[in-house]
């Protein structure tokens, strides 16, 4: 399709708006209220342009280029027009700056006055420099204004984390709504009042907090003045440099924009083209990046226990001691644990100096209880392959989407714009959990399943598949007849009692959601259940989207626990990690190596602990060495993300003080240990071998990377891809008599290596509301408890203490809270959230 | 005496009645479509009597109505635009008061030719009284089965409710109006879509005026041709004035279109109060641009008001004597628009809150050489430049009187 813009012809796509063909084609329409991710909003006029045979101006944001359209961008009466409209929009601005005569002098000379409280002129703005507002000024030359400039005075609101809202710079575009609305589907923040008053706000004035926000800092993003602004930014200087990177704070992997100020890291976020985000992030990554790094928390330098204390040491001497003490224990006394947020390149020494320098087949991995160890482990005793590779872009433009198992509004919020994509687009969502999340309110059906039901619906819904499907084509999919008999006696009275949905109507509706002619899409977390239920549950999950030729999409949680567990995969002897924890309980591990977290209940006492880690911890201060690793952003490292997606970043920043990549630190040791093959001089020498030694990396080279390539593991595929033998049991975990109440926690993913973020940032403690337990009115009413009141919980395991918030997002009986880790005996990694009986009674 | 097709029952003791409304043949029509016509019947009549909205714009109501996909796989929906919010109009709530039934087998009948099975009747907040008398009527009309299911026997389902404005005025706007019945904000959408093809909850919808709706019975019970022979030239039928200011009878009067505004206000409402002396009127409600005494010999129909660069708009009639003073009257409007402005469009949110300010100054006596100006190029920035027509809403009266009465405005201004 062909208009004319200017005079000049130009080529245009079906369904494109006047602004878009203009910006491609690199006529500069002048627009802030546009944004290209967002739907038109219209609203500050700026892109009005004349069409030819149409009366008045129109909208190019909103106007859709038409066959032979004749558009006019710029003429004498548009430009009168616009500069008029922007008059009016800094007549409410602070913008004595943007028409000041001595502006350039300013420039040079007050370049860092802008650490005050109230901005009163772009100098005084923490967005000087970067402001879509200044930017239209200048491009349509607005050297004065015809009237005196309007102070608003909104007073500026500090009351949440992370970012303040100044709405006296705020020109009402609206793009902050819409990305709330349209994007993150939390329509936090609305238009409040009218006319001159108009304003943005929550309902009835309320916190961000309380009107559902997540802290995503979209608005932020796509704020085009200062009225949003990054708190921990407004008193920085403007960045000087941008890197590129993989945010480790979930199993995602994330692309963000790492700002730098003489190479420190000021900001991080979202990159437009990353591929997994596309623009987007979530709280952790755009506003908790930097914690992680500049932790007060890091370890400096190596430290060893030579006698009483931990003193500081010279690498090589931190490493001959090392190496020196773990020649004295024999391979089956040492353990390595492995943590599964590092590098594949430092998992795959790590792999190498176990099984060949220490001798010892004990190395246990996160992995091995996430979602895909526990699957692989089911598929292994059944001799059935399972392709785990799906992309993101799937879930969006799946018909039906099931999730269980975590709320990925917190815990994996890219995942969750990807189905609120499809639910948009009329999706059926289910979810099948025992609470009310945010997202519920987007659900087709919101079943609240009572806890360890889930493998029993899934099982179920299988067997009404079974039961409407010709099936001849798939008679010979291994596992199917046991599938069959399986699900046979899955009568729905039972169903019905054991997940506690309330009518055969609805289960009937979630049946329909499964029709053969819908492409399905189920998303299992590892959460709210416990190790053996979910076991059930994904082997459930598994069968049921391969009867509907639906999809599987693991929700893992490290940064790199996929890759672990692909890693991990060519080595056939692997402890299981109870026993690895009843070894060490026992006696039996001596010598344990530790790069990740752990928490042990057990009393745990070995002859000789290392503790190789970026961040202090418990285990750390009673360490006989401490090793400092480096984080992400100081070497470059490769990660598999829940996808089967191979990413690489470079390193963002120099290493931490004396800290060393870990692949570094244990190549030395290695080497002084006398090991002769360890002799990598960069992270891509270890990929090399990774390529060559891991089918699942085959043809994965340092050089793909650098090519814009979308790499995946590479899996088995065949006739081998059958079903999986599921256990219907038929209990629901519940308390007891002692504990008579089932404590579920979430946020077990806030965590990076042994950095608990809510610890590290008081403004994410909040959001993750951490020493608060969420009771039930019933249960509230039972335990004569009110809002705020203190509690001691205990356990078989332990005690800890918390603050009651009554809320019916709970069912009776059950009360969940963020990660307690006094509370988690048997959760060895954080990934796996233990699910606990517990009692509660009122005290400090 | 013309025929009156709105107005009938007014007057009337308990004419809001079901018993006195079937008693004057009413219901007679509905009965009529229902058992004997056709749906494209019905919609060619409609169409026949070329019946223009009342609620401002003027659009034929039986084009609008043809605009609606037949084959799809939506509902369709009407929403009655009652949402009278125009400053100097008051019809609807007359035919409301008066005549309910009549506005419900009007609602009926356009259900039927449409194909709509759920209809809305959006009553501005404060027209309390208003909206529990139709919800009587509802009431009334389908214990009679002429709402509900299976209306008299022949399989047409029509289900009709009354939902209340939260008092903007800019949910008048027909998009906004359906913001706002979803629960939403009360913003315009931007056009296209239009409603007849995406409106409420995504559906082809109907938007209709109460006046405009209220004709319906009369066209199918008499005919298009009766129908467009009572207006005076080529639009059909009469029109509500509503006359308000300083007449002798300020009210409602049901005249052909085409009266003339002169005989409006000097024959038919008592003339000038107290004999004072005229000085202008604004003809269709408060956006409609005001005329001098030397304008107002003019037929009150569509075309001849666009002609006297002005309109018909609701037929609000607000007249001013020479004891008011214009810089009163334009700052009542932009009072009126900047407190009204939803707040979207910058000429309109800002623009507005500049002109209130401004005049508000002059009227202090602080006003400044150039404020006229400034106003003026104000409303003009606003004039087709914003999403809705709420800026040309609150730009046509003021550049009208910035433009007519200059001179006065300016002698409110010191040297």
């Amino acid at each position: 399709m062909k208009i004319t813009l200017d005079g000049k012809q130009i080529e245009v796509e079906e369904g494109q708006t006047v602004l878009d063909a203009a910006r491609e084609n690199d006529i500069y329409i002048p627009s802030l209220c546009d944004n290209p991710h967002l739907s038109p909003f219209s609203g500050c006029r700026l892109c009005l342009v004349e069409i030819k045979g149409q009366r008045g101006y129109a909208p190019s944001c909103s106007t859709i280029a038409r066959e032979g359209m004749e558009v006019k961008s710029d003429s004498p009466k548009l430009r009168k027009i616009r500069i008029r409209i922007l008059e009016l929009i800094l007549s409410e601005h602070p913008s004595a700056c943007l028409i000041c005569q001595e502006k350039e002098n300013c420039d040079e000379y007050k370049s860092t006055i802008r650490k005050v409280g109230e901005t009163t002129g772009c100098v005084l703005c923490p967005n000087n420099g970067r402001c879509d507002l200044q930017k239209v000024a200048d491009a349509l030359g607005v050297d004065s204004i015809r009237f005196p400039a309007i102070y608003r005075d909104i007073e500026v609101n500090k009351k949440d984390p992370f970012f303040d809202r100044n709405y006296n710079l705020c020109i009402l575009c609206g793009r902050c709504v819409r990305v709330c609305h349209e994007i993150r589907g939390t329509s936090t923040i609305t238009f409040v009042n009218r006319g001159s008053d108009a304003v943005i706000g929550t309902a009835l004035d309320k916190t961000l907090q309380d009107a559902g926000c997540q802290f995503c800092g979209a608005c932020v993003d796509v704020c085009p003045t200062g009225a949003l602004t990054e708190r921990s930014l407004k008193y920085e200087k403007i960045a000087d440099e941008t890197k590129e990177t993989i945010c480790p704070l979930c199993s995602m992997g994330c692309r963000l924009d790492v700002g730098k100020y003489e190479g420190r890291i000021l900001s991080s976020q979202p990159s437009e083209d990353g591929k997994v985000n596309q623009g987007q992030a979530c709280v952790k990554g755009r506003f908790l990046l930097k914690n992680t790094v500049y932790s007060g928390q890091r370890i400096k330098r190596p430290m060893i226990r030579r006698k009483k204390d931990l003193e500081p040491v010279s690498w090589d001497e931190a490493l001959d001691f090392v190496a020196e003490k773990l020649k004295g224990f024999p391979g089956d006394k040492v353990g390595f644990i492995q943590s599964s947020q590092v590098s594949c390149e430092d998992m795959f020494v790590f792999e190498q100096f176990v099984r060949d320098v220490l001798k010892s087949d004990q190395i246990a991995a996160e992995s091995e209880n996430s979602v895909y160890g526990i699957l692989k482990e089911l598929a292994d005793e059944s001799g059935v392959i399972l392709p785990m590779n799906h992309k993101i872009k799937e879930i969006s433009q799946a018909d039906t989407i099931f999730l269980s198992g975590a709320d990925i509004v917190s815990s994996h919020p890219i995942v969750w714009l990807a189905v609120l994509k499809a639910v948009k687009t009329g999706a059926g969502l289910i979810i099948a959990a025992p609470f009310e999340f945010s997202l519920s309110r987007y659900a087709t059906l919101d079943l609240r399943i009572k806890p360890g039901s889930e493998a029993m619906l899934l099982g179920y819904l299988a067997k009404q598949v079974l039961g409407r499907e010709d099936l001849s084509e798939k008679e010979t999919v291994k596992g199917l007849e046991d599938l069959k008999k399986s699900v046979e006696d899955l009568r729905i009275e039972d169903v019905l009692k054991l997940t506690g949905i309330p009518n055969e109507e609805t289960l009937t509706h979630a049946e329909k959601l499964f029709r053969p002619d819908r492409s399905v899409v189920l998303l299992l977390g590892a959460g709210f259940a416990g190790k053996e239920k979910i076991k059930n549950t994904l082997a459930a999950g598994w069968n049921l989207a391969r009867l509907t030729r639906g999809r599987l999409f693991l929700l893992g949680s490290g940064v790199n626990e996929r890759g672990q567990f692909e890693i991990r995969k060519i080595y056939d002897k692997k402890i299981d990690l109870s026993e690895f924890i009843r070894k060490a309980a026992e006696g039996k591990i001596e010598a344990l190596y530790m790069t990740g977290p752990i928490t042990l209940a057990v009393k745990f006492d070995p002859a000789f602990l290392v503790v190789q880690d970026s961040y202090w911890s418990d285990m750390a201060k009673k360490a006989h060495a401490v090793f400092p690793a480096s984080t992400f952003a100081e070497d470059e490292c490769s990660f598999v993300n829940t996808e089967g997606r191979v990413q690489r970043s470079g390193s963002i920043i120099p290493h931490y003080e004396e800290s060393k990549p870990d692949w570094w630190i244990i190549s030395r040791l290695a080497q002084k240990m006398g090991a002769r093959s360890f002799s990598f001089k960069k992270s891509s020498d270890i990929f090399n071998r990774i390529e060559k030694e891991i089918p699942a990396f085959t043809g994965i080279t340092n050089v793909s990377f650098t090519k814009e390539e979308d790499l995946f593991i590479k899996e088995e595929q065949g006739d081998k891809i059958g079903f999986l033998p599921a256990v219907y049991d038929r209990t629901v975990s519940s308390g007891e008599k002692r504990y008579p109440f089932l404590l579920v926690q979430d946020g077990g993913y806030d965590s990076y290596r042994n950095l608990d973020l809510t610890k590290e940032n008081k403004g994410f403690a909040k959001i993750r509301e951490t020493g608060i337990i969420l009771l039930n009115p019933e249960d509230a009413v039972v335990l004569e408890l009110k809002n705020g009141e203190s509690v001691k919980i205990n356990s078989e395991s332990g005690e800890s203490h918390a603050v009651v918030k009554i809320s019916e997002a709970v069912p009776a009986g059950i009360v969940k809270t963020h990660f307690l880790r006094r509370l988690s005996p048997d959760s060895i990694f954080v990934s796996m959230l233990a699910v606990l009986p517990v009692n509660i009674k009122r005290g400090e | 005496m013309e025929e009156k097709i709105l107005t009938k029952l007014f007057g009337l003791k308990d004419s809001h009645t079901i018993d006195v409304y079937l008693k004057h043949d009413g219901y007679k029509t509905t009965r009529k479509v229902i058992m004997e016509m056709k749906p494209g019947e019905v919609l060619e009549e409609v169409k026949a009597a070329n019946l223009r909205g009342r609620g401002g714009a003027g659009f034929p109501a039986g084009v609008k109505w043809g605009f609606v996909p037949q084959n799809i796989d939506k509902p369709k929906y009407l929403c009655v635009n009652a949402d009278e919010g125009e400053p100097g109009t008051f019809k609807d709530r007359y035919i409301m008061n008066h005549d309910p039934h009549l506005l419900l087998e009007g609602i009926i009948i356009a259900s039927y030719a449409v194909g709509i099975h759920k209809a809305y009747i959006y009553i501005r907040g404060e027209y309390e009284n208003v909206a529990l008398r139709m919800e009587k009527a509802i009431e009334e009309a389908a214990a009679r089965r002429y709402l509900g299911k299976n209306i008299l026997g022949k399989g047409f389902d029509l289900d009709i409710y009354v939902h209340r404005g939260a008092g903007a005025y800019i949910c008048g706007e027909e998009t906004a109006l359906l913001e706002s019945l979803e629960g939403k904000r009360g913003n315009p959408r931007m056009k296209p879509p239009f409603p007849a093809s995406i409106g409420l909850f995504g559906c082809p919808t109907v938007i209709n005026n109460v006046e405009t709706l209220s004709n319906v019975p009369f066209i199918i019970q008499n005919g298009a041709g009766k129908f467009t022979r009572n207006g005076l030239l080529k639009d059909g039928g009469t029109r509500l004035f509503g006359v308000s200011g300083m007449v002798e009878k300020p009210g409602i009067y049901e005249l052909p279109i085409g009266t003339s505004l002169k005989d409006i206000i000097f024959k038919y409402a008592g003339g000038m109060k107290k004999g004072k002396k005229f000085k202008a009127v604004i003809p269709g409600g408060m956006s409609a641009p005001v005329l001098t005494a030397d304008e107002i010999d003019i037929n009150m129909d569509f075309d001849s008001l666009v002609e006297a660069k002005s309109m018909l708009g609701s037929a609000g009639v607000i007249v001013i004597d020479e004891e008011t003073s214009m810089l009163d009257v334009l700052k009542t409007i932009a009072k009126f628009y900047s407190h009204e402005s939803c707040g979207q469009c910058t000429p309109c949110r800002i623009g507005n809150a500049w002109i209130r300010k401004i005049v508000e100054r002059i009227a202090e006596g602080k006003g400044k050489p150039g404020d006229i100006d400034n106003i003026h190029r104000l409303a003009k920035n606003m004039l087709q430049k914003t999403l809705c027509p709420l800026g040309d809403a609150a730009a046509m009266p003021i550049l009208a009187i910035t433009e007519k009465f200059r001179k006065e405005l300016e002698s409110y201004i010191g040297n």
